[in-house]
């Protein structure tokens, strides 16, 4: 096959983690993800060792969503051990989890998106000429970044949740800084979304597509043990290795996963597809006003699911904080051996764990995060870019690699979580 | 003129987990720091810019592909100072943590039979392929840390690294020691500080995540003692000191040194 035209980018920007991406236009037009990020085996690296020490190591999967890869294999070993914390610890795990998915969607859109969306490299040359708009998002920033050194003591890799609670509860004075911090973060996220708004999705990026999220044990919550389809199928998540196939991918140290033998999306958008109706607030609202802006059908509505996601997410932070009363109590204990689950909704979409130990040793570990989920289809959509802009007469291949740069980048992938996995 | 007097900085990343970089963007001052300096690249924050000529590059992760080897070497020969930053940069980090593993082995328990385009191995600090001039520690560095070390570059001096340990810091700060008090295995005797013993702080006992110290200080042989006579046993220390310094240099000495 002849090859007209051939784009090639070994690193791309902007995104978390390593990755190149070769778009091919000949006859056919496709794309190929390439991860070249290292394997780093943290299936491997978890075995034969304490349970206690295992989530800080998982935690280092990933700097951006290092507190999904804290709490869920945190969850996972409780499901194991048949620990039951209490309601306090779950509601202050639910507000670091928020926390971070805030910091995470306000660095993606700030950073990494909404230059593109401008016409500007990167956030520093855009802070020049919008700085109001930088403002807004590094107060969104900061304000998730608070939440997580509150409550996890440290803003990246937080030592302080642990298997059965927390060492340090938070104290009542940094409970009012994040009420006090979350009223302003409100306001500037809704701004946000009203900014958001200003862009078209293309509409060659149309496809029908099936999305994968948790069903909530409440609300829009990010814990589960369900995982609901777009098509109406749904299974436990102990059924996961009979839904999710992951394949190796001959030009990629991450493998791609499959769902029904089909790629799938996992995500903001995602969630909101599946479970829009469980938001309330003036998430809600936003909602309602821009309707069509939540377009199942094409991978571009992410960035907007993100914006009104933080909205939701900060509200509920602020509601659970001036709900809390928080009192001292023990970590919960539980047995010595099991075999666990757990999946929650990371930033970028449905986090799976499974764990098995022995006499408080790990023994065995599973993971398989969104990146890794949503890249067969994010490959897709690099191709469905190269298509539409060829298709519509445009022949700068700078130009269309950009712009497949951008639907990559719509889905906010996490490199270094794609590189893992050990076959059981 | 002032424009031509700012230092040419590069930030680059190995594998890891992007956490220096995420450290360093989000560093409060990050604005005022960007207009200070010139970042001639940052992958994971700008389109534009490649591995140039620069004054300090700043590296987080390690060595763990072809590619990584190939950058590290072009980097070292385009910067004037290199600074390790992070776990991963100077241990290695917790993917280092495999050292002595058969590679091939575990590369066929994830992939099965297949074989993938580019070449791995397990993971190694940055000064196995190249001299580093100074090292940041931290997983990740703490901010205070960042702006130090940007600071020191910038009024024309360099960092001084710690060389003294976790313990040092908590002790000041009158935490009850959890190695002690609560029979915990923390590994603050032995890990540079820095962190103003943080987790301590929180009742979390020290996993090591900054590294061990350089230098074989007498604490070695007090932490023997005291792990020894506290009952925790040889190898539940040795798996969690191994979690983020199984390649420091010394450390197989230490542990031996503790536990014999």
């Amino acid at each position: 096959m002849k090859i007209e035209r051939e784009i090639r980018n070994d690193h791309l920007a902007r995104i978390e983690g390593k990755a190149g991406v070769v778009v091919e236009i000949g006859e056919k037009i496709n794309a190929r993800i390439n991860v070249t990020e290292g394997p780093r085996f943290f299936e491997v690296l978890a075995r034969n060792r304490k349970y206690e020490d295992v989530p800080s190591i998982c935690s280092r999967i990933c700097s951006f969503c290092s507190i999904p890869h804290k709490l869920t294999p945190i969850e996972a070993i409780e499901n194991a051990l048949s620990i039951e914390v209490s309601e306090q610890t779950k509601e202050i795990r639910n507000m670091l989890y928020f926390g971070n998915v805030v910091e995470s969607h306000a660095l993606h859109l700030l950073l990494f998106v909404l230059p593109d969306y401008l016409g500007f490299a990167d956030a520093f040359s855009m802070a020049k000429n919008y700085q109001d708009l930088m403002k807004k998002g590094l107060l969104l920033k900061n304000f998730g970044a608070m939440v997580q050194e509150i409550i996890g003591k440290r803003e990246i890799h937080p030592e302080n949740p642990v298997v059965g609670g927390f060492g340090k509860l938070p104290e009542e004075k940094e409970i009012k800084k994040i009420i006090y911090g979350g009223k302003e973060a409100v306001r500037a996220s809704i701004e946000l979304v009203d900014f958001m708004v200003e862009y078209e999705y293309p509409s060659f990026m149309n496809m029908e597509r099936n999305h994968l999220s948790i069903k909530p044990y409440s609300g829009y919550g990010v814990y589960g043990d369900e995982i609901v389809a777009s098509d109406g199928n749904k299974f436990k998540i102990n059924e996961y290795k009979n839904n999710i196939e992951e394949r190796v991918i001959p030009y990629s140290f991450s493998k791609g996963s499959y769902y029904k033998n089909s790629p799938f999306m996992v995500g903001a958008l995602s969630r909101l597809v599946n479970n829009g109706s469980l938001i309330d607030g003036s998430a809600k609202d936003l909602l309602n006003k821009y309707s069509n802006f939540i377009r199942a059908d094409n991978c571009f509505a992410n960035n907007f699911a993100q914006a009104v996601e933080m909205v939701y997410f900060i509200e509920k932070i602020v509601e659970i904080a001036e709900k809390i009363k928080i009192k001292k109590e023990e970590k919960a204990k539980g047995g010595k051996s099991g075999h666990g689950f757990a999946v929650t909704e990371a930033p970028r979409g449905i986090l799976i764990y499974e764990v098995e130990i022995e006499d408080e040793i790990v023994k065995y570990m599973n993971v398989i995060t969104p990146t890794a989920m949503f890249l067969p289809m994010m490959e897709r959509d690099a191709e469905n870019m190269a298509r539409g802009m060829w298709n519509n007469g445009y022949r700068d291949v700078e130009l269309i690699g950009k712009k497949v740069e951008m639907a990559i980048r719509a889905y906010d992938p996490c490199i270094s979580c794609s590189v893992h996995a050990v076959k059981k | 003129m002032r424009e031509k007097m700012k230092l040419k900085i590069g930030i680059y990343g190995l594998t890891s987990c992007y956490g220096c970089q995420l450290r360093m963007a989000s560093v409060k001052d990050i604005l005022e720091i960007s207009n200070n300096f010139e970042i001639v690249c940052w992958k994971m924050m700008s389109s534009k810019g490649e591995i140039e000529q620069c004054d300090i590059a700043f590296v987080e992760g390690s060595v763990t592909t072809e590619k990584d080897e190939e950058e590290i070497k072009m980097i070292r020969e385009k910067s004037k100072i290199v600074v390790a930053m992070g776990s991963c940069a100077i241990h290695g980090g917790v993917q280092g943590s495999l050292l002595g593993e058969d590679y091939k082995k575990i590369f066929k328990e994830v992939y099965g039979e297949n074989s993938i385009d580019y070449k791995a191995k397990i993971g190694e600090p940055l000064k196995k392929y190249i001299k580093v001039d100074y090292n940041l520690p931290g997983c990740p560095p703490e901010e205070n840390e960042v702006v130090y070390y940007l600071a020191t570059f910038g009024m024309g001096t360099y960092p001084e690294e710690k060389d003294y340990p976790v313990c040092a810091e908590c002790r000041r700060n009158g935490y009850p020691c959890l190695l002690i008090e609560k029979n915990e295995p923390c590994l603050g005797p032995i890990i540079v500080a820095g962190c103003n013993a943080r987790c301590p702080a929180h009742n979390v006992a020290c996993i090591g995540c900054r590294g061990a110290l350089q230098h074989n200080v007498a604490w070695f042989d007090s932490l023997a003692i005291t792990f020894k006579n506290r009952g925790i046993n040889k190898e539940e220390i040795k798996k969690r000191m191994e979690i983020f310094c199984k390649q420091s240099e010394k450390i197989e000495e230490i542990i031996e040194k503790v536990f014999g």
